[in-house]
């Protein structure tokens, strides 16, 4: 039981403090066992409470802390970092979020948000006080690599991996590499030919040794972790077996394939999708031709199959605006006396891309704007399209216009295997249905499954150069986490105690991970975790009918003493008004608020200043001075005086 | 149910309109306009009927009239599509649908067909004034006839009819219904208009639009009066000492101002001036040449020498009979009539719409 436990109490500027009375939990839990010192701190992520944490724990020598702030998910490491700064192992520290589960919940009842954050609090040191001193696990791993999928993103990632000395294999299923580009003609931006891009990347795939290709190969079996996975290839009738250090997949997107009769498809052959008039526009010489009649105009209906406000795709393909576009650019400039139309919803040629719309519509590509709820209608007469369409560019007006050809600007969609994939490799899949990343910003090409990453269009809808850019810098963590030939993983990991274990096995079979297996122990089978596999999910330790495996920093102490902690009974008085306290007492009560607010509030002294002038003035960074002074004036310290002369900052001043 | 017209653009193309199909329907332009309103906007509904080939909803507005081009828009358009420039092209095409013989159409679209009027009239000329022996003084009476026949003439059979189909296209067919005070409210303003322009000072750029629109106002009636001295004063051949002064003033009104303006075409400094059209260019140049060459023949008078140097009046009257027989009845000249008609017509719609 930890002794020396510090414990600090977070406002979140207002975030928690506006409901939570986190002054008086400061003092309640000073009280509480084993506690030595119980703070509340303006921002416990400051750098100034980071180093005011890292002091206590020095001079006061803590055994522990617990910080009760916002959601583990921003801060675990922040403040884990803080322990280990201070010489505290980082499992000594535990976070308690007050802020998403508890203030934010619960903002329209400040009282009861207290008590919650009393029993949570309460929880978390009991937690704290049974902590273990934990090391990190270190693995050996395979610099080896699979990639599925030998798409443009697969290729790319390929010969990146193999020049930094990463043996490759690139599985693919198909009996040919280069997924769609290799079929998709002319290429926007650069006018290059797809099969020409293809081909060059083939010949640097070749040309490095460390790369074996398979294909026609389907992925049958995924067993393993991070550093070691086993991958199980089917070459024909052959089977391969390989051990692999990390997984990238890159297996990209299907084609939306309309629905028979969707604005005329397969009713006539008048109507076809974009990726088939790439390959006719490819193939025709001098004139257009379609299945013998010259085609002179060309009517694109755009987000086919697309941002379906009811549909399955909700999703907004990206590059087919482009696509199309650059389409008719090409038609334009293939064929003499070519009309276009472009129905469309939205123009979304981002970037660069917004320079080849320019140039369609000074080509005099027509552009004719309908919405979802009125999409436009194609009539066939004896196979020849009109289509009517509410323009509303022009007032909604109901338009006509005779086409001789009707494209489908048909977007993207998810692999129709790709749930197959999914469960083998234990990757999650979106409610797009393309395959999901931890985080869409920050972590935008790692899975859950450590040591598998996604790269491409298989994430979701991308062009070539977001596809090679996704699979490049997988490619780049992958090569990182390889490289010295060793892992460190978390060590919350399942553990068995030898002596209570009797190898019933029970754990085992639900462990989702194959981490469990038995090996021989004084004269017994018992259960033995496989650390580089086990992911830590906790799924096994209650159905061991002896009790006998435990999950680290979840220990059967752990979390009765946490259930005590949030039954305890609170005695919470109510809270006297602190805002209107402050605002009577003035700069003085400042003292218990960092102290760049004493010094901001000394510059404002019978002043009135704008955010520059104040920092110059306390020789502080803007930022910071601006950060403070918002929740200064939050708080009814400080208050606005309007624009300064040359209106172009708020000067503030103190409010009396 | 409208038709989309995807030639109709090419078509405009030819009365002078450039990269209008650049338009993405942002809306800045009719933003900025100063004479546009909230029932009556442009000119990016314009774009918008041009872009489509709508040519029934063109031929039927009368919106192209309200701009008096003062090239804010174009300024301003993010994508260069110049809707100033387009709203002078439709004016032109619709100038061309106007009149029925047809003529201004081929003018506009043929530079050759300005050439080729010009010369049938010089060489007309020539064989005209052989047939009366190059009697200067035949000449120069029958020249005095033509400028009177010539105003009622161009007047009846072509500028007449032009308007009426013009009332055809906006007020009948569109099936406005007003009433005789109606009419008789909106024609009194008419007049206001025609002389004054005075729409034009409701334009943003105020100083330099009252500099703009005190040029056009002397510009304008420089003309009318000169026209007026000549024809009814017969300035060439009067004694009156009034008259003659009042004639040098006004022609050396016009070759001043239109030479300002020629230059100011020059250099393309404004937006309105970026893309002159032959038609622009034969409008001011002919106007000053009219000025400059009539200011000339009555110094020679004054001075006595236009017997030995006839030739001045036989271009004075040359450029005069171009101007009149075409320039006047097919050219830009009839935008003035055509711009005044309108605000007339808008204003019996507007009237019309109040009523209700
Ligand atoms: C009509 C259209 C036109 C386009 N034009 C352009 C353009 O001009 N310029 C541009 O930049 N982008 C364009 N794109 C986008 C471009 O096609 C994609 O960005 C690119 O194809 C994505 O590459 P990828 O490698 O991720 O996927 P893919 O090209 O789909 O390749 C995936 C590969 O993985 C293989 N695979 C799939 N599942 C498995 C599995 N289970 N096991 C093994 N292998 C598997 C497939 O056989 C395939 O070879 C266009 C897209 C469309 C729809
Ligand atoms: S990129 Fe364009 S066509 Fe494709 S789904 Fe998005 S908006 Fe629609
Ligand atoms: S369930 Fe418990 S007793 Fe059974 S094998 Fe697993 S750890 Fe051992
Ligand atoms: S904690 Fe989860 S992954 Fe680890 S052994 Fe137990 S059941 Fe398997
Ligand atoms: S400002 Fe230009 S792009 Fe915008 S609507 Fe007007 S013409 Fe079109
Ligand atoms: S040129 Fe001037 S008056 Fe004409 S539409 Fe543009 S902004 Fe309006």
């Amino acid at each position: 039981m930890k002794q020396r436990i510090g414990v600090y109490i977070c406002h979140c500027g207002g975030n928690i403090s506006d409901y939570v009375d986190v002054e008086q939990l400061g003092k309640l839990m000073a009280k509480e066992n084993g506690v030595l010192i119980s703070k509340n701190v303006m921002f416990a992520c400051s750098d100034s409470t980071q180093k005011e944490i890292e002091q206590d724990i020095e001079e006061n020598k803590l055994d522990s802390i617990v910080v009760a702030s916002c959601s583990p998910k921003l801060h675990t490491h922040t403040f884990r970092n803080v322990a280990i700064r201070a010489g505290l192992n980082p499992y000594n520290y535990t976070q308690v979020n007050i802020r998403e589960q508890c203030s934010w919940a619960h903002s329209d009842k400040p009282m009861d948000a207290t008590i919650k954050a009393y029993g949570l609090i309460r929880a978390g040191i009991n937690r704290v006080s049974y902590s273990e001193v934990l090391e990190s696990l270190e693995i050996s791993a395979q610099k080896v690599v699979a990639i599925i999928g030998a798409g443009v993103a697969g290729m790319r990632a390929a010969v990146d991996l193999a020049r930094m000395d990463n043996q490759v294999y690139l599985i693919e299923k198909g009996n040919t590499v280069g997924g769609h580009v290799a079929q998709a003609g002319r290429l926007f931006p650069t006018n290059e030919n797809g099969k020409e891009v293809v081909d060059r990347l083939y010949q640097r795939i070749r040309q490095q040794s460390n790369i074996t290709l398979f294909t026609n190969a389907t992925l049958e079996k995924v067993s393993g972790s991070i550093g070691n996975f086993w991958i199980e290839v089917k070459l024909g009738s052959e089977e391969l077996k390989l051990n692999v250090g990390s997984v990238l997949v890159t297996t990209g997107f299907d084609f939306y394939d309309p629905k028979e009769g969707e604005f005329g498809y397969r009713l006539s052959d008048r109507v076809i999708t974009l990726p088939d008039f790439n390959k006719m526009v490819e193939n025709s010489k001098g004139k257009l031709i379609h299945n013998g009649k010259s085609v002179k105009s060309v009517a694109y209906i755009y987000c086919v199959g697309n941002r379906q406000s009811k549909g399955e795709n909700r999703y907004c393909s990206r590059q087919c605006c482009t696509a199309a576009i650059h389409s008719s650019l090409h038609v334009h400039e293939k064929f003499e006396d070519m009309t276009a139309y472009h129905l469309f919803r939205d123009i979304r040629t981002y970037g660069k891309q917004e320079l080849l719309y320019q140039q369609s519509s000074k080509n005099g590509d027509i552009y004719i704007r309908f919405e979802e709820k009125e999409p436009p209608v194609v009539e066939l007469k004896n196979g020849n399209p009109t289509i009517k369409v509410k323009d509303y560019l022009t007032t909604k007006r109901e338009l006509t216009l005779d086409t001789d050809l009707v494209v489908l600007v048909t977007g993207m969609v998810p692999r129709t295997d790709s749930n197959s994939v999914s469960s083998k490799l234990k990757i999650p899949i979106g409610i797009d249905r393309f395959f999901n990343e931890i985080h869409p910003k920050l972590k935008p090409v790692e899975t859950v499954i450590k040591g598998v990453y996604i790269g491409g269009a298989c994430q979701g809808p991308k062009n070539i150069n977001e596809s090679v850019q996704s699979a490049l810098s997988g490619a780049a963590k992958i090569n990182a986490t390889l490289k010295s030939g060793n892992i460190n993983l978390e060590p919350i990991i399942a553990r068995v105690n030898a002596d209570s274990c009797l190898w019933c096995g029970k754990c085992a079979e639900v462990c989702e991970y194959d981490a469990i297996s038995s090996i021989a122990n004084g004269g017994k089978l018992i259960a033995e975790v496989n650390k580089a596999t086990c992911k830590g999910c906790g799924i096994c330790a209650p159905t061991c009918p002896s009790n006998a495996i435990e999950l680290a920093q979840f220990t059967d102490n752990e979390i009765e003493s946490m259930i005590d902690g949030l039954m305890s009974k609170a005695e919470i008085s109510p809270r006297v008004e602190s805002q209107q306290n402050n605002q009577k007492a003035g700069v003085q009560s400042l003292a218990g608020y960092p102290k760049i607010w004493r010094t901001i509030a000394n510059a404002l002294e019978g002043n009135t200043l704008t955010i520059p002038q104040i920092a110059e003035k306390i020789d502080q960074e803007a930022s910071l001075v601006t950060w403070h002074l918002m929740t200064m004036n939050r708080y009814g310290f400080v208050e606005s005086a309007g624009l300064n002369d040359n209106e172009d900052y708020f000067m503030y001043k103190l409010k009396k | 149910m409208s038709h989309i017209n995807p030639n109709f653009a090419k078509e405009l193309e030819r009365y002078g309109a450039k990269d209008f199909n650049l338009c993405f329907n942002c809306g800045n332009c009719t933003a900025i306009c100063s004479l546009s309103t909230k029932d009556n906007s442009f000119p990016r509904e314009m774009i918008r009927f041009s872009a489509l080939g709508l040519e029934d909803d063109i031929k039927s507005s009368l919106k192209p009239w309200m701009c008096y081009y003062c090239g804010e828009c174009s300024t301003d358009c993010p994508r260069q599509a110049h809707p100033g420039e387009l709203m002078m092209s439709l004016r032109r095409w619709l100038t061309a649908k106007y009149d029925w013989t047809g003529l201004s159409g081929l003018l506009y679209k043929h530079l050759s067909a300005y050439i080729i009027g010009f010369l049938l009239v010089i060489v007309g000329l020539i064989v005209f004034a052989a047939k009366l022996d190059w009697n200067q003084e035949k000449i120069m009476h029958f020249g005095h006839l033509f400028e009177m026949f010539a105003i009622a003439g161009v007047f009846a059979i072509i500028l007449l009819p032009n308007i009426f189909r013009m009332w055809l296209y906006t007020i009948v067919r569109p099936k406005v219904k007003a009433t005789v005070k109606v009419y008789y409210k909106a024609f009194s303003e008419l007049l206001v208009h025609m002389f004054t322009q005075k729409r034009f000072l409701e334009c943003e750029k105020l100083q330099e639009t009252q500099i703009k629109w005190f040029e056009h106002f002397i510009l304008v009636i420089g003309y009318l009066s000169l026209l007026f001295t000549t024809v009814f004063l017969d300035w060439f051949g009067s004694e009156n000492m009034f008259i003659i002064a009042l004639g040098y003033v006004e022609s050396a009104i016009i070759f001043v101002v239109t030479f300002l303006f020629i230059l100011k075409r020059a250099k393309k400094t404004e937006a309105l001036h970026k893309f002159s059209q032959p038609s622009d260019w034969f409008f001011v140049i002919w106007l000053f040449l009219m000025g400059i060459t009539a200011f000339l023949v009555r110094l020679f008078i004054d001075i006595g020498i236009l017997q030995n140097n006839f030739w001045l009046y036989l271009v004075h009257i040359s450029v005069l009979v171009q101007w009149a027989i075409i320039i006047v009845p097919f050219g830009k000249w009839t935008h003035f009539l055509y711009r005044s008609f309108a605000m007339c017509f808008a204003r019996i719609l507007e009237l019309n719409d109040m009523k209700k």
